[in-house]
């Protein structure tokens, strides 16, 4: 069936997308389960590229689309575009986190502990292929600390702003519905703050690290070093109807501060996002750092750049639009072609608009 | 009360999918497009359950206009039945209840991504255009703030010279569709990816037409009687794709644009790219009468 036909295009979308659909296979509860249990750390990624935090929600798109990531990303985006907002919840301050994992590459020894909580970051990355022999890999039991650290440790700039080492921004008082919103608002440039920060949060993983990296390799002014690294999860305080305050559960967070070691002070590079997602606001808070007033329009740094490129959702979409027929440009753009073509086969006819040669220089 | 009577849980409520304030602001940033022709207006463009760069800056004007009673005719490089086209009907048909057509005469909102319709669009229809790259500045500024300014200041100097540069190099404009175009004397849009054939349709035309961009979060207009002008060179007239002379395969009709279809043996025909005005001019040839609509060209020839 081609793609385009005189009549019958429809029917052939229609079993395309059965095709796909019989190939997965009927979706069960018990799958979505499944994916939101076992796989946390892609429901993380999800949910944060969505801007949705809803681990069923995030396992269910999984499953619908059988894992293409820019699928389930779309459908929670369309999803919760169409969600009343029925409050808006109080900002999050670092210290009130209930931090399960906090790091400084700054210091040896920063006041709160370095608590390393889960991670992989020391492990020998090793396939535990006897679970393919029938082996289940049953992981060894974690001993408890003698004493248990504080799950709300200071943050580290704080203690360098008591030293003279850095400035720390001003507070924003913006409140409540006055918080520019990026999903209600278009981005333009310069971006408000607060758009930046929500865009670096639904940036794609993949995208995000690419740019971050590029400015860690040298294409950007300021060499990032790990200031602060949390994992936590963030109560969602909200004001109920009837005045009283109180938390509608808790989200997984991650946030990362980065510092510039150039000039007479440190500069600070922020990024946060839904779940727990280190590669990615390691790599966004560095282009936060790394935006500045001399990044030079479309280097790869450069607020418009960054940020245009790194929404998942826009460049993954506009990628695979590039399969729809292009015949009426493509078209268009031969008419032009043949023409110069003919024109250069038999230039006298048309001398009065024949191409000049460009002087040497 | 808990926050779960707050929350409605399942498929999208709102009428026509988009919610309230969505549809508000689309209103309000057609209205301000509507009254600086050409002008590139941004707006925040929510996700619609098709992808980005597949039409949803279109989606979300027709889903902003469309009621249960308008006629919706959606087609893609002029054809209705063409995947994406068959798909964005489907869905707004689904979402809204409104009846659905192929025939352009009888719609009330013609969504299209990259042609005009050859019939001659009425006052009380309105054309939305769905637009991939909304800034004709981008190949020479691709920063879309610089770009901005440009527009601000009229500053299109540089658009003016890539054209000259190529008639220098090639002996004529390359460009082939998206022909950059000054409207009402001020801004100049980009008319989306139609060919050059469609572009002088637009110029005081009686119907609106509404270019909408979802990826780029840009709306732009053509209210109807405003100047739609082609940038050219006094000395060197615009010129539309070469098909006057060319016939249908199919209707044996002339004087459309077309579609070359390549052949096994090397060579190629032709078909009318409308597929609508395609599927009239075959009713007419097998002896129907009054079946097709005034057309924008006459003989080949824009009247």
């Amino acid at each position: 069936m081609a793609y385009v036909s005189a009549r019958g295009g429809e029917r052939a979308i229609d079993q395309a997308e059965r095709l796909f659909r019989a190939e997965m296979g009927p979706i069960e509860p018990e799958r979505v389960a499944q994916s939101r249990d076992g796989l946390p750390y892609l429901i993380d990624r999800v949910m944060g590229e969505a801007s949705l935090y809803n681990p069923d929600l995030a396992a269910l798109a999984l499953a619908q689309t059988g894992g293409d990531l820019s699928e389930a990303v779309l459908l929670l985006r369309a999803w919760r575009t169409t969600q009343p907002r029925i409050a808006v919840a109080a900002p999050v301050e670092q210290e009130g986190l209930f931090t399960h994992r906090r790091i400084s590459a700054a210091f040896k020894d920063v006041p709160g502990g370095q608590v390393l909580g889960p991670t992989l970051d020391y492990a020998h990355r090793i396939l535990a292929t006897e679970v393919l022999d029938g082996e289940a890999f049953r992981p060894s039991p974690v001993d408890a600390a003698e004493t248990p650290t504080d799950p709300t440790p200071p943050h580290v700039s704080g203690w360098q702003a008591e030293n003279e080492l850095v400035d720390l921004p001003d507070p924003d008082p913006t409140k409540g519905e006055d918080i520019p919103d990026i999903t209600r608002q278009p981005l333009l440039f310069p971006a408000k703050r607060a758009h930046t920060l929500q865009s670096l949060a639904r940036a794609e993983t993949g995208g995000i690290l690419a740019l971050g990296y590029a400015a860690m390799r040298g294409h950007g002014s300021d060499h990032p070093t790990v200031n602060e690294l949390r994992l936590a999860e963030a109560e969602v305080e909200v004001l109920h109807p009837s005045g009283t305050r109180f938390s509608a559960g808790r989200v997984k967070v991650s946030q990362a501060e980065v510092v510039s070691k150039q000039g007479e002070r440190l500069r600070l590079g922020f990024a946060a996002t839904f779940g727990w997602n280190e590669v990615k606001v390691i790599a966004a808070a560095t282009l936060d750092l790394n935006n500045t007033d001399h990044a030079e329009k479309g280097s790869p740094t450069e607020e418009e750049f960054v940020l245009y490129h790194t929404e998942g959702v826009e460049s993954s979409g506009f990628c695979i639009h590039f399969k729809l027929p292009h015949y009426v440009s493509f078209q268009s753009s031969l008419d032009a072609m043949r023409d110069v073509a003919a024109r250069k086969a038999a230039p006298a006819e048309h001398k009065e608009h024949a191409s000049i040669e460009e002087p040497a220089e | 009360m808990t926050l779960a009577d707050f929350a409605h849980r399942g498929a999208a409520s709102s009428y026509a999918f988009l919610d309230a304030s969505a549809k508000r602001e689309l209103r309000r940033k057609m209205l301000k497009a509507v009254c600086v022709p050409g002008c590139q207006m941004p707006y925040a463009s929510r996700e619609v359950p098709i992808a980005r760069g597949w039409g949803t800056g279109g989606l979300q004007v027709s889903l902003t206009l469309v009621t249960p009673k308008t006629s919706v005719k959606v087609i893609d490089q002029g054809a209705d039945d063409s995947v994406n086209a068959a798909s964005i009907r489907r869905f707004i048909a689904r979402v809204a209840g409104c009846p659905v057509t192929t025939d352009t005469c009888t719609a009330d909102l013609i969504q299209s991504r990259h042609r005009i319709p050859e019939e001659i669009l009425r006052p009380d229809q309105i054309l939305v255009l769905q637009v991939p790259n909304p800034e004709p500045l981008r190949p020479v500024q691709p920063n879309m703030s610089v770009a901005r300014q440009m527009h601000a200041d009229a500053d299109y100097g540089r658009m003016w010279l890539q054209l000259y540069e190529e008639i220098v190099r090639s002996g004529r404009v390359m460009q082939g569709s998206a022909y950059p175009s000054l409207v009402n004397g001020r801004h100049v849009m980009t008319p989306s990816p139609i060919p050059r054939w469609d572009v002088p349709k637009l110029h005081m035309a009686r119907h609106l037409t509404i270019l909408c961009a979802g990826r780029e979060k840009r709306i732009h207009a053509v209210p109807p009687f405003t100047r739609v002008e082609p940038l050219v060179f006094d000395d060197i007239p615009y010129r539309v794709e070469e098909h006057a002379n060319l016939t249908c395969a199919k209707s044996r009709a002339r004087g459309f644009f077309m579609n070359e279809l390549p052949q096994a043996d090397g060579s190629a025909i032709h078909e009318i790219s409308d597929s609508g005005y395609g599927e009239k001019s075959i009713r007419l040839r097998d002896g129907e009468t009054d079946v097709r609509g005034q057309t924008w060209y006459r003989d080949g020839r824009m009247t």
